[in-house]
C-alpha cells in the first residue's frame, strides 16, 4: 500500500495545481479524488519530450469548478507503460485510446485497444504525435 | 453437429452503420449488436475527418495556428479560436481589452444560437418532422446574416486575433443584431411550444435515452447533454472567461434527462443567449480592441477552457519559447458525450439510434484541404491548396487596387 502525501485540494493559489505522481501512485491518487468526488477528468494529454530526453509526459487534467489539477506522470519513452483509469473512471477509455495510438503508450487493463482515430491499416509502430514522426509535405 | 440453431445462439447479429451515416451529414462508424430490434451493445469508430491538426500546429507559428485551429470545426469555429487566443494570451502574460472580450462573448453567443438552431433542425429531421427542420433552418439564416453583417463571413467569422478582436461594433451593427434577435426570440418561444406539445415529436423524444444525474456523472457528459440531466456544468459560470464575469449567462437545467429535456434545454439556452447579447449591446465597454502580443511566446503551459455550443472545449498549450508551439492538445465536447450514446443505446430500439445520436449534437468536424469546383455540367476542376491560396492572394490584391 502506498501512502500519499496530503494534496491541498482546497488551495486555489496556484491554478492549475501540478502534482507529480509515479505510475504506481497514479491509481491510488485517482481513486482518492474519485472517492472525495473532487471534480472530474477533463482530458488526458500526452507530450513527447523527444528521443534525447527519452521521456513521455502524461497529464491527467481534473477540474473542480475553476480549480484545475494536473497529475503529471513521466515515463520512459522506450518503455512507456501506464495503468488504465477505466476501472475508476470509465469515461477515460476514449482518452486512453487516443493516447495509445498517438504516442504508443501501453495502457494496462484498458478495456478497448482498437484505433479510435487512425485508419485500421495504419502501421503499428508509427505514432503520429511523437516528435520524430514527420508527415510528408510538412514545412515545405 | 453444426446446425443453424446452434450458430444463431452463439453468434451476435451486428448492424454496421456508417461511415456514411444516415443520421448525420458527417462521417462516423457505429456497430450496434442487436437482439431482434433491441440494441444490446454499441461501439464507435471515429477519425474519418481526422486531419492531424494537433501535429500540424507544431510546424506553424502562433499566428498561423489561429487560422488553422479556427478550422477545426465548421460550426463552432469561434470558440476554438477563442480558446486558443485566451490560452496564448495567458502564456504571453497579456490580456485582451474589455471591449474585445465583450465582442468575443457576443460572437460566441451568436454562434451558439446558430449552432443550436442547426441542431434543432437536424433533430427534427431525424424525428421525421421535416416541416420543423425547414422552418428552423430558414430562421437560422437570420443569425447567419447577422454574423456576416458584423464579420463579413458566415462560417469562419475570424473575429479573434491574438490579443483582441478584428472588428468593432457600431450603432448600425447593434441595430441589425437587435432586430434579428427580436425575430429569433419570438420564433424560439414558438418552437418551445411545438417541441413540448406536438404529439408525434414527443413520442420520439419523451422518455427516450433517459440519463440520470448519477449516470451523467459517471459517463462524464458535458454541455447541454449534461445540463438536461441536471448536472450543473457550464464553464461560462464555473470558470468565467472573456467577458462572462461581467455579462453572466443563467444556467439552464432540466432533471428529466431524456431527449425531450435535451431539446428543451437547448431552446431555453437560445433565449438565455439572446438576453445576454442584449446586455452586452446595452453596456459594451469602451476602449481599444487589441493589445500587442509578442511573436515569440514565453515558455510555459496554459490550459484554456471555454463553453462551446456542445459543451466544454479544452485546450492545453505548451510553449518552448519559440515562434511555434511545442504541443497543443484539444479535447472537444463530442468526445465526452459520445460515450453516453454507446451506454444509453443498450436496451433501446434500433430505430431510436439516429435520434439518440443527434441528441448529443455530435460534431465530427470535417474539412478537407482540397476543393472541387463544379462549373455546371460535369466539368470538374480539382483545386490544389497552392492554387486556392494563390487565388485568395490575387483576389485580395485586386480588391486593394480597386479593380472591383
Amino acid at each position: 500500500m502506498i501512502t500519499l502525501p496530503p494534496i491541498p485540494l482546497t488551495s486555489t493559489e496556484e491554478n492549475p495545481l501540478n502534482v507529480t505522481v509515479s505510475a504506481l501512485e497514479l491509481l491510488p491518487t485517482v481513486t482518492r479524488l474519485h472517492e472525495q468526488r473532487w471534480g472530474y477528468l477533463v482530458a488526458i494529454t500526452g507530450i513527447d519530450e523527444g528521443a534525447a530526453a527519452n521521456q513521455i509526459t502524461i497529464l491527467y487534467h481534473f477540474a473542480h469548478g475553476a480549480t484545475l489539477l494536473n497529475l503529471r506522470l513521466t515515463i520512459p519513452r522506450d518503455n512507456p507503460i501506464v495503468p488504465s483509469l477505466c476501472s475508476i473512471i470509465p469515461a477515460a477509455s476514449f482518452y486512453e485510446r487516443e493516447l495509445r495510438e498517438m504516442f504508443g503508450v501501453t495502457i494496462t487493463n484498458t478495456p478497448n485497444t482498437d484505433y479510435l482515430f487512425l485508419p485500421d491499416n495504419w502501421p503499428t509502430d508509427i505514432y503520429p504525435l511523437r516528435k520524430d514522426f514527420q508527415p510528408e509535405g510538412v514545412g515545405a | 453437429m453444426h446446425t443453424n440453431e446452434h450458430t444463431a445462439q452463439i453468434e451476435k447479429f451486428i448492424i454496421p452503420i456508417g461511415p456514411q451515416h444516415p443520421a448525420l451529414k458527417e462521417p462516423g462508424h457505429f456497430e450496434f449488436t442487436v437482439d431482434g430490434e433491441i440494441v444490446t451493445h454499441a461501439s464507435v469508430r471515429l477519425g474519418y475527418a481526422h486531419r492531424g491538426i494537433e501535429k500540424g500546429v507544431e510546424s506553424r507559428n502562433w499566428t498561423q495556428n489561429l487560422y488553422l485551429l479556427e478550422r477545426v470545426c465548421g460550426i463552432c469555429s469561434h470558440v476554438h479560436a477563442t480558446a486558443y487566443c485566451l490560452g496564448v494570451e495567458k502564456l504571453a502574460g497579456v490580456e485582451a481589452p474589455p471591449r474585445a472580450q465583450a465582442i468575443r462573448e457576443l460572437v460566441a453567443e451568436l454562434e451558439r444560437i446558430h449552432s443550436h438552431y442547426l441542431w434543432l433542425g437536424v433533430t427534427a429531421h431525424e424525428a421525421g418532422f421535416d416541416t420543423l427542420f425547414m422552418y428552423t433552418w430558414r430562421d437560422r439564416e437570420t443569425v447567419m446574416d447577422i454574423l456576416e453583417a458584423i464579420s463579413g463571413n458566415r462560417v469562419h467569422y475570424s473575429a479573434n486575433i491574438l490579443g483582441g478582436v478584428k472588428f468593432d461594433l457600431g450603432e448600425k451593427e447593434a441595430q441589425t443584431i437587435r432586430q434579428g434577435l427580436s425575430f429569433l426570440e419570438e420564433r424560439t418561444h414558438h418552437y418551445l411550444e411545438v417541441v413540448s406539445q406536438d404529439a408525434l415529436f414527443l413520442q420520439r423524444t419523451r422518455g427516450i435515452g433517459v440519463m440520470t444525474l448519477a449516470q451523467a456523472e459517471t459517463i462524464g457528459v458535458i454541455g447541454p447533454t449534461a445540463r438536461a440531466s441536471g448536472l450543473a456544468r457550464d464553464v461560462r459560470l464555473d470558470d468565467p472567461y472573456a467577458a462572462y464575469d461581467r455579462f453572466p449567462v443563467p444556467i439552464i437545467l432540466d432533471d428529466r434527462g431524456d431527449l425531450s429535456a435535451r431539446v428543451v434545454v437547448r431552446l431555453k439556452e437560445l433565449l438565455a443567449s439572446i438576453e445576454t447579447i442584449r446586455h452586452i449591446l446595452d453596456d459594451l465597454p469602451p476602449g481599444e480592441l487589441t493589445v500587442r502580443v509578442p511573436r515569440k511566446i514565453k515558455p510555459g503551459e496554459a490550459i484554456s477552457r471555454v463553453e462551446a455550443p456542445r459543451g466544454e472545449l479544452f485546450y492545453f498549450i505548451k510553449s518552448n519559447g519559440s515562434e511555434m508551439p511545442e504541443r497543443i492538445h484539444i479535447r472537444t465536447p463530442t468526445l465526452c458525450n459520445m460515450a453516453s450514446v454507446l451506454t444509453l443505446a443498450v436496451g433501446h430500439h434500433l430505430a431510436d439510434m439516429p435520434m439518440l445520436l443527434a441528441g448529443i449534437d455530435p460534431c465530427f468536424s470535417c474539412n478537407d484541404r482540397g476543393i472541387v469546383v463544379q462549373y455546371g455540367g460535369d466539368d470538374h476542376d480539382h483545386w490544389t491548396w497552392e492554387r486556392l491560396r494563390q487565388f485568395g492572394i490575387d483576389h485580395y490584391k485586386q480588391l486593394e487596387s480597386g479593380v472591383f
